[in-house]
């Protein structure tokens, strides 16, 4: 009787130390909810052309959201009352482009995204400078990259509330960006 | 074997104790729970309107037939155990034997016991099923006003509806209803499930996303009533609350009126400069104010701003320096609300401050 | 018919002053041989204010009455099957092409969609070369404010003057013979979202537009310019107080939920008339007799109708007016409270039509919201509305109070999905003009078979950006065929014939003397078919999909030329021609999901065809 108690008490003590040890790891992710505001993000260069040889080392603004599961489903609720979705759906585009495909017309990366949002673009995408705080930007602009499979699949959201319109960010295919020929709105001659 | 000891033991200190404390635990611990849910904004017991006096009447019911019955279960277990001493002394003598008769008797105990217990069981059921009934009754003859409810992460959006479309309006987290009158609410949410409570006026009502359900309250004589989403909803939960002002109808009407009014119009520079800097922020992301191109309903609309007593869902009251504080970064404030820090010069939030506080 | 040819009678029909004005009611200058449209008239149904045919084609509507008929009679469905390209043009624009070619004392105008160029094509050289070109260059940013595609619905030549709209809220008055600027009036703001995509009409000496952008949360309104200044006459809002909508002492409205003291605040929650829509971008008809315009208002805003309790006057119905001052004369909502984008901005064809044994002078409309309207025009009584299509989403409308029926089960709702509601957001017909014959007496209507699932969303008013709040997802009603061309009797109110397309037929009609029938399919086919049976007697398959206007008109030579503008695009074609991913069933406002077997039947290309008899 005591020795088949004892190995119980082992086996479920192994058991717990394991579950301990395994909840340890477990690194619970950081909700900021007063971020200071990055610093401007440099000029980012959209050609692959650069005269005089070996061209510059492409710098970037890391993205302060990528990582972070909370911040992405931010950027999705966002995407959709700040009015994104009217003129881009829920990525497959209207008035303005798809997001979800794999043509970029003015860069892939978080920093021209940003820009993108923050400064506008000529062909009708407004700028939205002094409207949207500087993290929301951020945030936004994960999210429009989880449209087309750029982040990880644990940090882009899951099926939406709605309408289910298309396959989750979690789910979608990643496309390898590439930058457009012609943008694809302004077809002007 | 061992375990006779225990309970011998148990017994024994039980009686002990009980003994003891018997005096002194029971109005303690009564006083404690009755101070806990007394006061007057927030409290089922200070009941205001028909549908809580049933809700409260139904709870004292409850309580005063759930207290007689603990004490009598407490006097006959006491005389049991007192009794059960002096004629059974010996706890480790083996048992008397069962008689016919002494098992007839306590069949017949047992029997009347669950008898009472079913009985005070089927008279709280039906008590409770005409309260019920008594609660929701009326929405058939629903008369006079009737406001759609919004719950959001973390405050109420508030629509008074009419039949003549032009008297709709929207306001946020305080509720003015005219005493005496039915007031019918369409309950809604567009995130995750709330629940609306006010327990001066009316149980809990859940908002559930995609559906509308509706109840109805009444406030039978004027004051001011606190209510408070009731269904865990995220980070600031406990800082969502609303306010219900019951007010006489002329009050109520005045009120009224001037609420379906366009925002008034900046009327010093300040003002003006206040405006302006509200239309070319962040501001005028989430915010409508009526009458100017501010038409976004993701956050409170603030047409008539000033004229509210409390800001962030009834946490903040409404004077300059919290308005200013909430303004620049409300996060500190409410950690997870929706509204991103907004980081003016001293000169914008101060125009901005004075137009916001001229929005009466 | 040579003499026509000749300079000096080009001179006098010039100083005659044909284009316009006398375009509505000139006689006598009828060439020989066409055949009296009144005398062949099968089933009683009239055009109004028979007008003798020139050859020219002066207003993608052809006419005032809207009929889109020429009495051009040489291409017929003997010889129609040798109709040949004679020549084309490239407009080096890409976008969706709903412009109607402008013909008018030999030369041919037609405008693109943004950037808005306007070319004049010379008639009388072999090949129509360009005579001289206009670029309005609109601001970029305008594009990104126009809701479904940078649509141009055509200019109008009136009086020596080309008129037409630019995107970015410009209206343009050109020197027909040079392409001289004469005037540019700014008549919008695109930071509101207001966008103009109409062709104007030329009434006297008033140019009538109006704005786009009902899901911009615009306020819309009809505009007249004076003709010479370009200076704003007047104008009438479609939401807001009486005075703004010009409604005063003269407006009878037939029925009595259109009576009132302004409806047009009193029928919107506080405020929210500021932002209601009701824009003007379809068709506007005149009816000289009564000297009356009729037009109709566009979807109110948002979509998500619980944002808008109310009627929400004046939008999704139709006006008579004044052109002279904009005074309203009377008023009909076909979709009160709208609740499924069902804008009330279609063609009103000017008819004379047997009711009841006696003639009545009436107004035909197929309606968006899947029904076909007759109303007495001269006090808006509806006589009549009988479905042409599929519909779920109304049950009818009650002919004594004139109220439109819905079916309270397919009413959209924020938070929940509605499913198969019929006709969807375009409607049983959008914007595409039908045309009208008054030798079979038949109305040809391209129009599609579309339903939706339709769920509300809370939406946010940000001026200049959209303002909908809905997801939408479209897709074939019963039968598959998502586009339909059909013939409609008028005066029985039922269907005669019908052909079944593919895709929803977007292109406009033209209805001939010789009895054929023209339009043109999304995947570039330019169809004509008999007009008594609907059998297809003649097709051209055009490099893009068609979406235009076509039109038939008198070549100097005398011959009978048919020209259409192809180019794929405009809401139904955002798909291709602005790249849309078919993965996403909500794009362009749920467009896509009816539309992703377009880019393989299609590619974009604006290319203006002509076609003639060799």
């Amino acid at each position: 009787m005591h020795s088949k108690k004892a190995k119980f008490v082992s086996r479920n003590g192994r058991a717990l130390l394991m579950l301990i040890v395994v909840v340890s790891a477990c690194k619970r992710e950081q909700r900021q909810f007063d971020p200071p505001p990055t610093t401007t993000n440099p000029a980012i260069v959209q050609s692959e052309l650069q005269p005089g040889g070996a061209p510059q080392p492409q710098t970037s603004t890391k993205s302060p959201v990528e990582e972070n599961a909370n911040a992405l489903s931010d950027g999705k609720r966002l995407f959709s009352l700040y009015n994104c979705t009217g003129c881009h759906a829920n990525g497959g585009g209207a008035i303005g482009p798809a997001l979800m495909d794999e043509t970029w017309i003015y860069g892939s990366d978080p920093a021209s995204i940003h820009s993108t949002i923050v400064e506008g673009r000529p062909n009708g995408m407004p700028s939205f400078r002094g409207k949207i705080s500087d993290y929301q930007v951020w945030e936004l602009s994960a999210y429009v990259r989880s449209l087309s499979g750029q982040l990880r699949k644990d940090v882009a959201p899951g099926r939406s509330d709605d309408m289910n319109v298309h396959r989750s960010e979690q789910r979608v295919e990643r496309k390898t960006p590439q930058q457009s020929t012609i943008p694809k709105a302004a077809e002007q001659p | 074997m061992s375990n006779k000891l225990h309970i011998a033991v148990a017994r024994r200190f039980w009686c002990c104790a009980v003994r003891r404390a018997r005096f002194v635990l029971f109005p303690t611990l009564t006083a404690l729970l009755l101070t806990g849910c007394g006061g007057g904004l927030q409290s089922v017991l200070n009941p205001s309107g028909p549908q809580s006096e049933h809700i409260s009447g139904l709870w004292w019911f409850m309580l005063i037939t759930c207290t007689i019955v603990f004490v009598l279960v407490m006097i006959l277990l006491f005389a049991a155990v007192v009794k059960g001493r002096k004629g059974f002394p010996d706890p480790i003598a083996p048992p008397e034997k069962e008689t016919r008769e002494s098992e007839r008797r306590r069949g017949v105990v047992v029997a009347v016991a669950t008898a009472i217990t079913i009985a005070i069981l089927f008279v709280f059921i039906v008590d409770s099923f005409f309260v019920g009934r008594g609660m929701t009754a009326e929405l058939d003859r629903k008369q006079g006003i009737n406001i759609e409810v919004t719950g959001h992460q973390w405050w109420w959006e508030v629509r008074y509806q009419d039949v003549d479309a032009s008297s709709i309006f929207t306001t946020a987290n305080e509720i003015h209803i005219p005493v005496g009158v039915p007031v019918t609410f369409s309950l809604k949410a567009n995130d995750v499930i709330h629940s609306f409570w006010v327990p001066n006026l009316h149980g809990k009502k859940d908002l559930i996303p995609g559906k509308i359900s509706t109840i109805w309250l009444q406030a039978d004589k004027p004051g001011i009533y606190r209510g408070q989403c009731a269904e865990y909803c995220g980070h600031q939960h406990a800082h969502m609350a609303l306010w219900i002002f019951a007010e006489p109808r002329e009050q109520f009407d005045a009120w009224r009126r001037a609420q379906i009014q366009s925002a008034a119009s900046p009327a010093t520079a300040s003002e003006q400069r206040g405006q302006q800097v509200f239309l070319s922020s962040a501001c005028v992301m989430c915010h409508a104010i009526n009458g100017t191109p501010a038409g976004s309903n993701f956050g409170p609309n603030l047409t008539h701003l000033a004229s509210r007593k409390t800001i962030a869902a009834a946490t903040l009251p409404n004077d300059r320096q919290h308005l200013a504080q909430w303004v620049d970064d409300s996060q500190q404030i409410k950690p997870g609300n929706r509204m991103p820090p907004n980081k003016f010069s001293p000169e914008d939030m101060q125009a901005l401050l004075d137009y916001l506080q001229s929005l009466k | 018919m040579t003499g026509r040819n000749a300079p000096g009678f080009l001179l006098l029909i010039i100083s005659l002053n044909l284009a316009f004005a006398a375009c509505a009611r000139r006689e006598n200058s009828q060439p020989s041989g066409l055949p009296n449209r009144v005398q062949n008239q099968p089933t009683g149904a009239q055009q109004t204010g028979v007008e003798t045919d020139d050859g020219q084609w002066t207003m993608p509507a052809k006419d005032y009455a809207s009929t889109r008929f020429s009495s051009l009679d040489q291409i017929n469905s003997s010889n129609v099957a040798s109709l040949k390209l004679a020549w084309s043009f490239s407009t080096s624009v890409l976008r969706g092409h709903e412009a109607a070619p402008i013909v008018a004392n030999n030369t041919m105008y037609v405008v693109t969609p943004y950037p808005n160029i306007v070319y004049a094509l010379d008639l009388t050289q072999p090949g129509g070369p360009v005579k001289w070109k206009y670029e309005s260059k609109p601001a970029s940013a305008s594009q990104g404010v126009a809701c479904c595609d940078v649509i141009n619905r055509g200019v109008v030549y009136a009086d020596g003057k080309i008129f037409f709209n630019t995107l970015d809220d410009y209206t343009i008055g050109l020197d027909a013979a040079s392409g001289k600027e004469l005037w540019k009036t700014h008549v919008g703001d695109i930071n509101k979202g207001e966008t103009m995509t109409m062709a104007p009409l030329v009434v006297k000496d008033k140019v009538l537009i109006g704005n786009s952008g009902g899901e911009f949360g615009v306020r819309g309104w009809l505009t007249a310019l004076d003709a010479t200044s370009g200076k704003i006459a007047w104008r009438a809002y479609h939401t807001g107080p009486d005075a703004d909508v010009l409604i005063g002492q003269n407006f009878h409205p037939f029925y009595t939920q259109d009576k009132g003291k302004d409806l047009g605040i009193s029928s919107w929650p506080a405020d929210a008339w500021r932002i209601g829509g009701g824009t003007t971008w379809g068709w506007i008809s005149y009816d000289p007799d009564q000297d009356l315009i009729f037009y109709g208002t566009g979807n109110p805003g948002p979509w998500n109708p619980e944002q808008r309790p109310g009627d929400n006057k004046w939008t999704c119905g139709i006006f008579a007016r004044k052109p002279e001052n904009g005074e309203a004369v009377w008023y009909y909502q076909f979709s009160p409270h709208d609740l499924h984008d069902y804008d009330g901005v279609n063609e009103q064809i000017l008819l004379d039509l047997p009711v009841n044994g006696q003639t009545r002078k009436v107004l035909v409309r197929p309606e968006r919201n899947g029904y076909v309207y007759v109303l007495d025009r001269t006090n808006g009584q509806v006589l009549s509305a009988n479905p042409y299509a599929y519909i779920t989403s109304s049950k009818g409308v009650d002919l004594n109070s004139g109220q439109f029926l819905y079916n309270e089960t397919k009413n959209p709702q924020a938070g929940k999905v509605i499913r198969e509601i019929c006709p969807a957001a375009p409607g049983a017909k959008d914007w595409q003009p039908s045309a009208f014959s008054p030798r079979t007496g038949l109305l040809y209507i391209p129009h599609q078979n579309l339903c939706m699932d339709m769920e509300g969303l809370e939406a946010n008013y940000i001026a200049g950006t959209p303002y909908v709040g809905a997801n939408v997802k479209m897709y074939a009603g019963p039968g598959g065929n998502r586009g339909e061309f059909l013939a409609w009797d008028p005066v029985k109110g039922e269907k005669v014939w019908a052909i079944q397309e593919k895709f929803p037929v977007w292109s406009g009609a033209v209805a001939t003397a010789g009895d054929l029938v023209f339009y043109g399919t999304m995947d570039g086919w330019f169809k004509a078919v008999d007009a008594h049976s609907g059998q297809l007697v003649w097709q051209f398959k055009c490099g893009s999909g068609i979406i235009g206007q076509p039109i038939s008109y008198r070549g100097p030579d005398g011959k009978q030329y048919v020209a259409v503008l192809a180019g794929v695009g405009g809401w139904s074609g955002a798909i291709v021609a602005a790249g849309l991913d078919p993965r996403d069933p909500t794009g362009a406002l749920g467009f896509v999901n009816a539309m992703t077997d377009l880019p393989d039947a299609t590619t974009k290309g604006g290319m203006l065809y002509v076609f003639a008899l060799p």
